[in-house]
């Protein structure tokens, strides 16, 4: 046909699944950064019996305490923990109800400060030691200064660069994964399930904190005040076809026909697509020590139909990546097919359902399924395979 | 032995795969998904059958008759798994071209049926190698080595990275054979491939002889070599067919 002869040959798989892999990327980075930082700083596993923070309030973890003692115990443990994370985000929505919202985007700066300064600081700190790297304290202090400035600038600034807010981002994620994964083992396990389950019911119960904050941001079209990945918005050229209804624009009725419809959400995207980058981060930061908690937001669309992934589902990702990682590289490799197998589930849902939907529940419930049975049968059955030089 | 040898025996087992993902695969965001996907399934059916084999294991040692039990019900599930990924493949298909003629672009063409064969086979591959090769490579980063009694020429880690690299190459294009042997019903493709994946596991049972690996191992870059022949020949068939029947009406 004449199509063929006169226009260069581009077929649909060559953009088709862009904005997946837009999201899956920042996502396996940072996975693979906290196991990295795992396997370079945990050569001493008798460390981490004096973490204390809010999620061990209840109860520290020690060796010879019974399976089911340890196992009531993180149950209490997560009991605390979400329970805290609930008044927390009751305590956000009604500084967003109230209009606060200078006051949340100044202590979203002040949270990154203290991440990227204090729990940056920490972690280079532990690095320079395990590679006897020669560096002195004036110079790291300095470095470090720059480094947390600029990220808080990152975060709290619209105008910013998007490579540059996005690497900050995932930063802040990694650092803040890695101090979770110092959490006891029978805690972190608990407090993953816990977690999924309060995810499901805070973004899906019509009293869930987080669903109020949604309805909040879509009856005043604001943004809502949290740390949110936004993948890198495309730009397509046919892009009546690619719509998605986010839910921001829901009240505008919008054909997928309609050209002059697409011209003028191209324009207001423009200008809007500098709120949706600035989001700040929700912390509250524990009693007894000052490791914060980030703001749990489901995944949703932004204006832009770019994905955006909260920056807690990072958090907690990493946090049951680099746990399995603590234990075996194969259930690394288990757990992470499988949250990338949720991940993708949810983003399907997300494109059926066009509503903010949580991300946490169906890949952790994946990755600890796979973890256990990685764990208990697969390693067996291929360290007796390939010990013996047997494999298919 | 150190963490240069130990990334030394990464790269062996997955540098060629490395290579074909940065150069063919990463260029088109849709074959990153369906590798990932691919491997999925991959583990998937390492889980299932280990979930089988659990009763039975740990194996005696030195006793070899279970293996081949074993390497033989895991080659007939993969098979058929490999069958059931191809059918879920038609449905996509179908899905895209409905997709494609909506939005009035070109169907898909020979080379992306090919292209997302092969990315599903390097899948499989890279899970091969990850799971037999690479999980147990930690050790490796140390400052010893090991090396087992049967094959005791070379360490334990680079002879698994030489028997994953076979693999890997097996598998990545035995995909694409089978995807094209489903497709236009060509009985020899649809049966050389559980062939050449049985022969393949069977001929790593000769690992079991004293100093087996000796014999064992060329033998399986044989087999992994013949399928690269077979896939290539095959390809370059269906290509010089496709562009004889385009040809035409190309005025």
């Amino acid at each position: 046909m004449d199509r063929n002869q006169q226009r260069p040959r581009s077929s649909i798989l060559d953009s088709l699944g862009e904005e997946l892999i837009g999201i899956l990327t920042p996502v396996s980075i940072c996975m693979f950064t906290v196991v990295l930082l795992v396997c370079l700083l945990n050569s001493d596993p008798s460390s981490s019996s004096s973490f204390s923070s809010i999620a061990t309030a209840a109860y520290s973890e020690t060796d010879s305490d019974s399976p089911w003692d340890k196992l009531l115990g993180a149950f209490l443990n997560s009991l605390v923990f979400v329970a805290a994370i609930t008044v927390a985000t009751f305590l956000l929505v009604l500084l967003f109800y109230l209009r606060c919202v200078t006051f949340l985007k100044l202590y979203m700066g002040f949270s990154a400060l203290v991440v990227l300064a204090n729990l940056g600081g920490e972690i280079s700190i532990l690095l320079i030691d395990r590679f006897r790297f020669p560096i002195d304290s004036l110079t790291f202090s300095i470095l470090l200064f720059n480094f947390s400035v600029v990220g808080v600038f990152a975060v709290f600034m619209s105008r910013f660069s998007i490579l540059i807010t996005q690497g900050y981002l995932v930063v802040i994620g990694v650092l803040v994964a890695y101090f979770f994964t110092m959490l006891p083992e029978w805690t972190t396990w608990v407090l993953l399930v816990a977690l999924a389950l309060y995810d499901l019911a805070a973004v899906l119960l019509p009293v869930g904190p987080l669903r109020l904050l949604v309805e909040m941001a879509i009856s005043r079209d604001e943004d809502i005040p949290a740390l949110v990945y936004e993948a890198r918005p495309v730009i397509r050229d046919d892009s009546r076809l690619v719509q998605r209804r986010v839910w921001r624009e829901q009240r505008s009725n919008v054909n997928d026909d309609d050209v002059e419809n697409n011209v003028v959400r191209a324009e207001e995207e423009e200008e809007q697509r500098s709120e949706e980058i600035s989001v700040p981060l929700i912390d509250s930061s524990s009693s007894s020590s000052s490791r914060p908690e980030t703001f749990l937001e489901g995944i949703g669309l932004g204006a832009s139909g770019a994905i955006k992934l909260g920056l807690g589902d990072f958090i907690f990702y990493s946090v049951l990546v680099g746990r399995a990682a603590m234990y075996d590289l194969m259930t690394v490799y288990a757990c992470y097919l499988a949250i990338i197998a949720g991940l993708g589930v949810t983003l399907m849902l997300l494109s059926v359902y066009q509503k903010a939907l949580p991300a946490l529940p169906v890949s952790i419930m994946l990755g600890v399924v796979f973890y256990f049975l990685a764990r208990l049968f697969l390693e067996v059955f291929v360290v007796q395979c390939s010990s013996n030089l047997v494999m298919f | 032995m150190t963490v240069a040898a130990g990334i030394g025996y990464a790269l062996l087992a997955l540098g060629p795969s490395l290579s074909l993902f940065v150069s063919v695969i990463s260029r088109k965001p849709f074959l990153i998904l369906t590798l990932l996907s691919s491997t999925l399934v991959w583990l998937v059916s390492l889980i299932v059958l280990s979930g089988l084999w659990r009763p039975f294991l740990p194996l005696k040692a030195n006793v070899w008759w279970p293996y081949t039990l074993l390497v033989l019900s895991s080659v007939c599930f993969q098979e058929a798994l490999r069958f059931l990924f191809w059918k879920l493949y038609m449905r996509l298909e179908d899905v895209l071209d409905s997709f494609a003629d909506r939005i009035s672009r070109p169907r898909l063409f020979l080379t992306d049926k090919l292209q997302i064969a092969l990315a599903g086979g390097l899948g499989h591959g890279v899970a091969h190698a990850v799971f037999f090769c690479l999980s147990l490579l930690p050790p490796a980063f140390g400052p010893a080595t090991f090396y087992v009694d049967r094959c005791s020429k070379v360490p334990f880690f680079l002879v698994s990275a030489i028997i994953a690299l076979a693999f890997v190459t097996i598998h990545t294009f035995s995909m694409v054979i089978a995807f094209e042997g489903y497709a236009k019903g060509n009985k020899v493709d649809q049966v050389i491939v559980p062939v050449i994946h049985l022969s393949a596991g069977m001929l790593t049972l000769v690992n079991f002889a004293s100093e087996g690996c000796v014999i064992g191992v060329p033998l399986l870059y044989l087999v992994a070599s013949l399928t690269l022949l077979h896939c290539g020949k095959m390809v370059w068939q269906r290509l010089i067919e496709s562009r004889n029947q385009s040809g035409p009406t190309l005025r």
